[in-house]
């Protein structure tokens, strides 16, 4: 097969090209590296599951990078869409040095200056992409926050502190706002770090339509603050640095309270997460040990939710 | 209380990766008979498992139903949340004890 990757990749790009080497990593995408002539770039390849059923094809993710990278966003150089790399789409960009393990961003002594700068870095780059027009992306679509009920659903097991959540979520919904380009998973653990900070933003197979803070939240909910839970932002910093520079830069005026609201959301979210996958190994749609302990440790963002709520009732 | 997977589904998740992913890659053949025991004992496990009654998650279903349906009484978080530390206590105790 790496024979076979080869010689379409030596077709599509031209130039000398290195043997594929595939990275740890990605349940839903394959990660290969490759050098044309010297050059670093990455191969982002479907693998043989999906993760979720609201991602974007390869081909659209590839527009959205596209649309992404010409609005000035940090994202890595898209070079080539590829419908047929050895049986499965694929596509080629520019593959840029610095961390991404969450774990290490949060961590790591030699980022503790990028940790510093990373707050209006990430706000930077997420008003860019707020502002991208939805004309050059036509095919995305609207998320409904109705959508967590139909998964909570499909699931069919009881989960009252779900339910609370989503209880909460619709008794004090605010205001909505016009909805923008989101990334749809914007966090620590999905932009590439450097040791002057922000090198690029990765990951677009969840861009969608939504309400802006919906996206400028995500970056806050525990399970992203990687083992520092006391920097709200993502385990790297504080939050008002982050909502001061995005409010200055898109004059929206994000008020604290829907970043608590979006909060709350994300960690919905992100317990229903759990549960879907957790049901990939149940339903034998993909066997693994850590799809099927996260059936179990989804319990750790219940907790968090009625924390939340506790804390909203005062 | 019941909560999925089940400790029977994980163990049959655990017998599957020794059995799948780790025994073919043993080439010591001391430490190929050890697992083979590890994987018999937990097959033991697993079995003795299936044996237990299935519990009873009427209690749990009624509550969350409820709520759905926006019925939601004084006291209710707090309920949910005993639920949760319970689960938690066997899920996740280092998570709880370091929750702050």
């Amino acid at each position: 097969m790496i024979a076979e990757m080869r010689e379409v990749l030596q077709a599509a790009l031209g130039g000398e090209i290195s043997e594929p080497v595939l990275l740890a990593g990605g349940a839903s995408k394959e990660a290969w590296a490759v050098d044309v002539d010297g050059e670093p770039l990455l191969v982002r390849r479907a693998a043989s599951s999906v993760i979720h059923r609201h991602t974007l094809s390869l081909e659209n993710e590839f527009a959205v990078l596209q649309a992404a990278h010409a609005a000035g966003v940090k994202v890595p150089k898209p070079l080539q869409y590829i419908s047929d790399l050895a049986g499965r789409e694929a596509f080629v960009m520019e593959r840029l040095e610095g961390e991404t393990i969450g774990r290490r961003v949060v961590r790591r002594e030699e980022l503790a200056a990028a940790r510093e700068r990373l707050p209006v870095q990430m706000a930077d780059e997420l008003a860019k992409i707020h502002a991208i027009p939805t004309a050059h992306v036509p095919f995305l679509y609207e998320a409904k926050l109705e959508r967590m009920v139909e998964e909570l659903d499909e699931v069919g097991e009881p989960h009252p502190a779900i339910e609370l959540g989503l209880w909460w979520l619709r008794e004090n919904r605010p205001p909505p706002r016009e909805s923008v380009v989101v990334h749809g998973d914007y966090r620590i653990g999905n932009l590439v770090v450097g040791e002057s900070g922000l090198v690029g933003v990765l990951d677009w197979e969840f861009t969608h339509l939504d309400d802006p803070a919906r996206d400028l939240a995500f970056a806050l909910v525990r399970a992203w603050r990687f083992g520092v839970p006391e920097k709200r932002l993502g385990g790297i910093g504080p939050v008002e640095p982050y909502l001061e520079r995005y409010n200055e830069l898109t004059g929206f005026g994000v008020q604290p309270e829907e970043l608590d609201y979006w909060e709350l959301a994300g960690n919905v979210g992100w317990a229903i997460g759990c549960l879907t996958q957790m049901q990939r190994h149940l339903t034998g749609q993909d066997r693994s040990v850590e799809l099927a302990i996260l059936g179990r440790l989804g319990v750790e963002v219940e907790y968090e939710i009625v924390n939340l709520l506790e804390r909203f009732a005062g | 209380m019941s909560e999925r997977p089940t400790a029977q589904e994980l163990t049959e998740a655990i017998l599957e990766f020794l059995g799948g992913e780790i025994l073919p890659t043993l080439t010591d053949p001391r430490l190929r008979f050890r697992t083979l025991v590890a994987m018999n004992a937990l097959s033991i496990v697993h079995r003795e498992l299936a044996a237990l009654a299935v519990e009873d998650d009427a209690e749990l279903r009624e509550l969350a139903a409820a709520i759905r349906a926006g019925d939601v009484p004084p006291g209710t978080l707090r309920r949910v949340k005993a639920d949760v530390e319970a689960r938690l206590r066997i899920a996740s105790p280092a998570f709880l004890e370091s929750y702050r």
